[in-house]
C-alpha cells in the first residue's frame, strides 16, 4: 500500500494555495513554477461562484504529504492509501 | 535568490503603448510596496503615475498578501491595498513595482508576463491570457474593479485611476522560482509565523482567500485604505499588525532573505515617509 495525497472537499478549498507554497519550500523553492500542486479558480457553472480546482502531480509523494495535508486550514487535502 | 540590493520597476508608458524595466539601487530605504510607491510618486509626479507595489515578505512570508497602490486623486495622494492573488503573482514575475503614466487612445487590457508587457484591445477576452494557476487578473465591469473575480478596494480611487487612463483590464502572470541562503532558518521562522495565526485580528472562516493566507476571512474582500507605514510597506495584511510591527520580527524576517536592513532603518522608515509626503505636497 503507498500513501498518496489526494482531495478530499474540493468545494472547501479557499484558494490559500498553502499547500502549493508548502510543496514547493519542501523543494527548497519559493514561486509557483513546476509546482507539483497547483490550484485554478474558475466559477461553478450553476451559481457562478467561485470555486477552485486542485491539481495533484503523483511526484508529489516523494514529499512530505502529511505535512502538506495538515497546512490547509480547511482539511481540503488528505493522507490516503492506495 | 532574490535581488536585495535593488527594486525592479516596471514603467508603462500607456501612450506609446511602450514599457521599459528599470532597476532602481537608491529605493531600498523604503522598503517596498507604499514606502517605494510614494517615492516613485514623487519622482515621477509630473507624468500622474498609478503604482503597484509589493513589498520584500510578499510571497515569502504568510499573512503578507496585500498589493500596494499609491495615486495621486487631484492633489490628494491616496495609498489603497488590494487582495487575492496579484502580490505573489508580482512577486514571482521579478517584480517591485508596476507604474502606470499617460493614457491610452483606445481602452486596453495590459497584460504582464513577468517583466514583458504585452497591450491587447478591450474586446480580448481576459480568460485567454495569462498561465491559470500562476496569473492575477483585475477586470474592470460597469465601473467597479475586481480582482481575480472576487477582492475589491475601499472607494473608486482604483477605478477612477484605471478609467481615466483607459485601462479596462490587467493580467500578471509570474513564473519565477526563488531560493533562500539559508533555508532551514526560512522554513523554520515561516512555520513560527503560522503559529501565531491566533494573533490576527480576524478568525479563519470559508472565504475566497488571498494567496499565502490560510484565513478566509470576510474582511480581505474589501481590501484596505491607510494605515500603518511599516505594514504598507512590507506590504502585510493590517489585520496581522501584531506580527508585521514586531520590529524584532519584521527584522528576522528581512534579515532571513538577506536584506541587510537594521533596526534603525525599519524604526526610521515612518519619518521618511513623512518626509516624502511633504515633498509630494510641495511640488
Amino acid at each position: 500500500m503507498t500513501k498518496i495525497l489526494k482531495t478530499t472537499g474540493n468545494d472547501k478549498c479557499t484558494g490559500c494555495e498553502m499547500c502549493v507554497f508548502e510543496a514547493q519550500r519542501q523543494l527548497k523553492k519559493v514561486g509557483l513554477e513546476d509546482s507539483l500542486i497547483r490550484v485554478f479558480r474558475g466559477k461553478d457553472a450553476d451559481t457562478n461562484a467561485i470555486k477552485f480546482d486542485i491539481e495533484i502531480d503523483p511526484r508529489s509523494n516523494v514529499l512530505d504529504i502529511e505535512k502538506i495535508a495538515s497546512i490547509c486550514p480547511r482539511e481540503v487535502l488528505g493522507v490516503v492509501e492506495q | 535568490m532574490t535581488d536585495t540590493s535593488v527594486k525592479k520597476v516596471v514603467i508603462i508608458d500607456l501612450e506609446n503603448k511602450t514599457s521599459e524595466t528599470k532597476s532602481f539601487t537608491d529605493l531600498n530605504p523604503y522598503f517596498g510596496g507604499t514606502g517605494v510607491g510614494l517615492k516613485l510618486l514623487e519622482v515621477y509626479h509630473d507624468k500622474n503615475p498609478l503604482i503597484f507595489s509589493v513589498g520584500p515578505l510578499n510571497g515569502f512570508f504568510p499573512f503578507a498578501s496585500k498589493t500596494s497602490i499609491v495615486l495621486d486623486n487631484n492633489g490628494a495622494i491616496e495609498d489603497i491595498y488590494i487582495g487575492g492573488n496579484l502580490s505573489t503573482r508580482i512577486k514571482f514575475a521579478g517584480i517591485d513595482s508596476i507604474l502606470f503614466h499617460g493614457k491610452s487612445s483606445d481602452e486596453v487590457v495590459v497584460e504582464l508576463q513577468n517583466t514583458d508587457v504585452l497591450f491587447h484591445t478591450k474586446e480580448t477576452d481576459i480568460q485567454s491570457l495569462g498561465l491559470p494557476g500562476k496569473r492575477s487578473q483585475i477586470c474592470v465591469n460597469k465601473d467597479k474593479i475586481q480582482a481575480d473575480e472576487y477582492f475589491t478596494t475601499p472607494d473608486l480611487y482604483l477605478e477612477k485611476a484605471l478609467l481615466d487612463r483607459n485601462i479596462v483590464g490587467l493580467s500578471i502572470t509570474g513564473t519565477e522560482n526563488y531560493t533562500v541562503d539559508n533555508f532551514e532558518d526560512y522554513k523554520k521562522l515561516y512555520e513560527n509565523i503560522m503559529e501565531m495565526s491566533n494573533d490576527l485580528r480576524v478568525i479563519k472562516e470559508g472565504y475566497p482567500s488571498c494567496s499565502n493566507c490560510p484565513m478566509g476571512c470576510n474582511r480581505s474582500k474589501v481590501g484596505e485604505i491607510g494605515g500603518n507605514v511599516v505594514i504598507n510597506s512590507l506590504v502585510a495584511c493590517q489585520f496581522a499588525d501584531k506580527i508585521y510591527t514586531d520590529i524584532g520580527m519584521v527584522f528576522s524576517c528581512l534579515n532571513t532573505l538577506g536584506y541587510n536592513y537594521t533596526h534603525e532603518d525599519i524604526e526610521n522608515l515612518p519619518k521618511l515617509i513623512e518626509e516624502t509626503i511633504k515633498k509630494i505636497s510641495e511640488l
